[in-house]
């Protein structure tokens, strides 16, 4: 079928199989492949993406259901060559190891503080539970995003 | 200059260093294999098994070979003979998959289905039908058919003897004589096991995450016979290792042949289901400890026998009683190990092979010990405490295990813990304080290496390593910086492609010990080259001086008195442009052609525990206070301690995530994770990601790590042990100890769970 995917502010016009995932779509189609493949079935969270500002696992998603409807990735979280100050937070406390977690890690973490879930870090701990690291990067994460919580700007209409 | 201890004074080697690939992790440019750009590649989708023992009879491929968009369908009879059996994880004979009819295992890979799009390879490998004839498959221990087979000492495992253990142990004093167990475990790690083959007329190039380039690129040519020159490995990055990733798989040869056979790159993106079964795990392991002991403490008799599943083709086996027997002073020490042979795919490394299992019935036994004579468990320890090698007296290169407990300890609170079991509380939960001695040897291989350096003071290193959330790239930027006196940002590294110089894989906690020092060599020559050709000048101002007394300091050759001569004419004495070197490192005790033999893809490794000159192994000391709920028998484990001492860190804050991360491993061990098999079929019942547990953010609490400082000037010219296994291996019986402090249970089977405590 065809379809136009907006992602991250630009329109992609593809023509996929019915049955293409978001996150296929990304990867394979539009050639964004931040978003990573960990299951395929909704447990990892390595695919989580922005869906008009709220966080959705890609894998979980079929493409033709959100057309029209703009899509962040994490290939979306920089203004240019500045970092988004959770991107800079995750470096700087060292919250991955293999990194293959991280851009849906990322994903989760901005729409934790943006849904106001970043009050303490047992909260945290909990709203970033969808998230698997298999690294154990968890306590860094917790401490990141601790971090880059006062710094980002009130939510507006994209992160 | 080589046998300088790692650190300097103002150097970079032991100061922190965010990852200087951290930027392309956090933007989604890191490419791991999955996401190298193909062109119009074929997608492939496995066909498994649906019986763990027996042949295939036949196929019907007419529905599945009906979907549109399907371009081929391998299976044994029409590709059986294009490949030669792969080796498994220990270089010897394994399971087969397309190579004949026969069925090894559940999940065997059967036939490979490609086709133009994702989507139709899945509808038709589904739409497969395979005919079988099944036989009653042996799942593990205690099924009837299984076969037993007593190990002997070989190149890569050893089971110590000294004295005599039994009569020992029949005449001691105080005895403790218990069976403990492991249980299966799968890496999961968060990456699939993807591959992807492109073809360029002779020439193959694989796109996998692989934790030993050159080892994969040499098992692909030797299966297909090619020419290793027309093999190429690329895995710039790869989504977490953990051992799974060391050794080559079946997968990759078919997916060559597949693409082969289509004239098209072909990429398989296998399920995580399908990661169970067509790669290796943690077999697992059965434990019979007897320990004989005088009042005192000292221990007078060790025993520890093993037991270990593997394939019905593969003796693969960890074989950790070549650690147990030298963990304590004893005269009396007997080991032995048995691999039994079921129906099962071949296990291989995962994170600490031998030591995770091995360490978990000798460190409760010693806690078991403890608790019988009335003495602190960490007072047991420093009672059989020393300094050479329980076996064969060899000196240890250092060992500052009480060190590292003396650390925990304080820092955890360990004075404040009543002996008594079951007699500390908080409202509804008893609390349990557990702690255990950690442990890993400390290895190192031939490693080979290019370097250059540009009068501008910009140097790139590359080689052929690997990156698998290590830190590798930060690593080798930051002993490069150090030794050519740089900043860390002017090193540009190269890794993760075949076509680089060959290191060994990264398995064992090798990596850094093997690549820092064949960096550190290759910088040395290039200060070398500087020094001479500036005190053989004619003019200069080091002409004539003491070429050994020349460093490299900030962009400068600086000489005695600080008298400094900037790097750019220094190095356009030598060279108009860059000055470059290729060196390689054959480390003390290995054959002098191991770095050659590494370009045939053969690696060799100085093992720890094997040295001739001394034994060297990094230790530790691991604490963790657990929390049972006195009517729910939930099991919390909110805090832990770990101390190590690893010789040189050179980068402690990835150093810091490697050791917490393996910590979070030992925790997830000791309560969490476990592959259940269905004995019946012979088949792993939770093989996803949601039922085999690992713990998510919300179970893990504060996770202290201690770095305890060393200098181990025997280990390897920079004095580093490997830091990334042994982060796990003291915490399961810790966690296990805590859980008999907080509640007199005594758990000798792992992962503890609520139903063990009800
Ligand atoms: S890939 Fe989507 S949740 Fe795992
Ligand atoms: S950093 Fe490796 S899975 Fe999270």
């Amino acid at each position: 079928m065809e379809l136009t995917l907006n992602i991250n502010g630009r329109d992609h016009r593809l023509s996929l199989d019915p049955r293409t995932t978001l996150l296929d779509a990304l990867r394979d189609h539009i050639g964004l492949t931040g978003s990573k493949k960990g299951c395929d079935q909704g447990q990892c969270g390595a695919c989580t993406v922005h869906l008009e500002g709220r966080r959705v696992l890609a894998c979980l998603t079929l493409a033709a259901t959100v057309q029209g409807r703009p899509v962040t990735t994490v290939e979306g979280l920089a203004h240019g060559e500045a970092l988004h100050p959770m991107q800079a937070a995750f470096i700087t406390h060292d919250a991955f190891q293999c990194g293959y977690c991280t851009p849906g890690q990322l994903m989760s973490a901005v729409a934790c503080v943006h849904e106001g879930h970043a009050r303490n870090d047992d909260a945290i701990r909990e709203y970033m539970s969808g998230n698997l690291c298999r690294c154990g990067a968890y306590p860094k994460i917790v401490a990141a995003i601790r971090d880059a919580a006062p710094q980002m700007a009130p939510k507006t209409g994209r992160v | 200059m080589a046998d300088d201890a790692g650190r300097r004074p103002g150097g970079h080697i032991g100061q922190p260093h965010v990852r200087i690939d951290g930027r392309a992790k956090v933007t989604g440019q890191a490419r791991y294999p999955a996401d190298e750009p193909t062109t119009n590649p074929a997608w492939a989708y496995l066909v498994i098994s649906a019986i763990a023992r027996g042949r295939i009879r036949g196929m019907q491929l007419e529905a599945a070979r009906a979907v549109p968009g399907v371009l081929d369908i391998l299976n044994h009879a029409n590709v059986g003979q294009e490949v030669k059996s792969p080796m498994g994880p220990d270089g010897k004979p394994t399971t087969t998959t397309l190579e004949s009819d026969r069925v090894w295992h559940d999940g065997q890979i059967v036939a490979v289905v490609v086709a133009d799009s994702f989507e139709a390879a899945r509808e038709a490998a589904y739409k497969v039908v395979v005919d079988y004839e099944a036989e009653t498959p042996s799942a593990t221990f205690d099924s009837p058919g299984v076969q037993a087979e007593a190990l002997k000492t070989d190149a890569t495992h050893s089971y110590p003897l000294k004295g005599d253990a039994a009569a020992a142990f029949a005449a001691a004093p105080v005895k403790l004589d218990a069976r403990y167990e492991t249980p299966t475990q799968h890496h999961n790690p968060l990456e699939l096991f993807t591959t992807t083959c492109v073809w360029d007329g002779p020439k193959l190039t694989i796109y996998e995450p692989t934790q030993s380039m050159w080892g994969l690129k040499a098992a692909v040519a030797r299966q297909l016979g090619l020419d290793l020159v027309n093999v190429r490995t690329v895995s710039r990055f790869a989504g977490g290792g953990f051992g799974g990733k060391g050794a080559p798989t079946s997968r990759t040869a078919w997916i060559a042949v597949a693409a082969r056979r289509v004239k098209r790159p072909v990429k398989l993106v296998p399920t995580r289901d399908q990661g169970f079964t067509i790669a290796t795990y943690r077999a697992e392991t059965q434990h019979h400890i007897q320990l004989g002991a005088e009042r005192s403490g000292r221990l007078l008799a060790l025993s520890h026998e093993g037991w270990e599943i593997s394939s019905r083709p593969s003796s693969y086996n960890v074989s950790g009683t070549t650690t147990t027997a030298r963990m304590y002073a004893c005269p009396n020490i007997a080991t032995k190990v048995s691999v039994v042979h079921a129906d099962r795919n071949t296990p291989g490394f995962m994170r600490a092979p031998p030591d995770t299992p091995y360490m978990f019935p000798l460190e409760c036994a010693m806690d078991e010990l403890a608790h019988e004579l009335g003495i602190d468990p960490i007072e047991l320890r420093r009672i059989n405490d020393t300094q050479t090698d329980p076996v064969d007296g060899k000196p240890y290169s250092s060992r500052s295990l009480m060190k590292c407990f003396d650390a925990a300890a304080a820092k955890f609170g360990w004075a404040r813990r009543n002996p008594q079991p079951g007699s500390m509380r908080d409202g509804d939960w008893l609390v349990g304080y557990g702690c255990a001695t950690s442990c890993y040897p400390s290895n190192i291989g031939p490693a080979t290496a290019r370097l250059s350096l540009t009068p501008q003071g910009k140097a790139a290193i590359q080689l052929a390593g690997h990156e698998i959330g290590t830190g590798a790239y930060t690593l080798m930027a930051i002993v490069v910086a150090d030794r050519l006196g740089l900043a860390v940002e002017d090193v540009q590294v190269t890794m993760g492609d075949s076509d680089l110089p060959p290191v060994p894989g990264a398995g064992g906690s090798n990596n850094a010990a093997s690549t820092t020092n064949v960096a550190a060599k290759a910088c040395e020559e290039i200060r070398h080259k500087l020094a001479l050709a500036a005190v053989q000048a004619g003019a200069g101002i080091f002409a004539g001086a003491d070429p050994a007394g020349l460093k490299l300091a900030d962009r400068a050759l600086v000489g005695p008195g600080g008298r400094r001569e900037p790097l750019a004419t220094a190095v356009s004495r030598i060279s108009s442009g860059a000055i470059e070197v290729h060196v390689e490192n054959v480390p003390q005790g290995l054959a002098p052609d191991a770095a050659a033999a590494l370009y045939q893809g053969k690696m060799s490794m100085s093992r720890g525990a094997e040295r001739k000159d001394v034994t060297a192994f990094a230790f530790g000391a691991q604490f963790v206070e657990v929390r049972v709920h006195r009517r729910t028998c939930e099991i919390r484990a909110p805090r832990a301690v770990s101390a190590f001492a690893a010789g040189t860190i050179v980068n402690p804050l990835a150093a810091h995530s490697q050791y917490q991360g393996g910590a979070i491993w030992g925790i997830s061990s000791a309560l969490h994770e476990a592959t259940e098999i269905d004995r019946r079929v012979a088949r792993y019942v939770n093989d996803n990601i949601a039922d085999y547990l690992i713990p998510v953010n919300a179970d893990i609490g504060e996770m202290d790590v201690i770095f305890v400082p060393e200098e181990d000037h025997r280990v390897n010219p920079l004095g580093i042990k490997g830091i990334g296994e042994i982060g796990i291996v003291g915490m399961n019986a810790a966690v296990a100890n805590a859980v008999f402090h907080a509640t007199g249970r005594r758990i000798r089977k792992l992962p503890i769970r609520i139903e063990d405590l009800l």
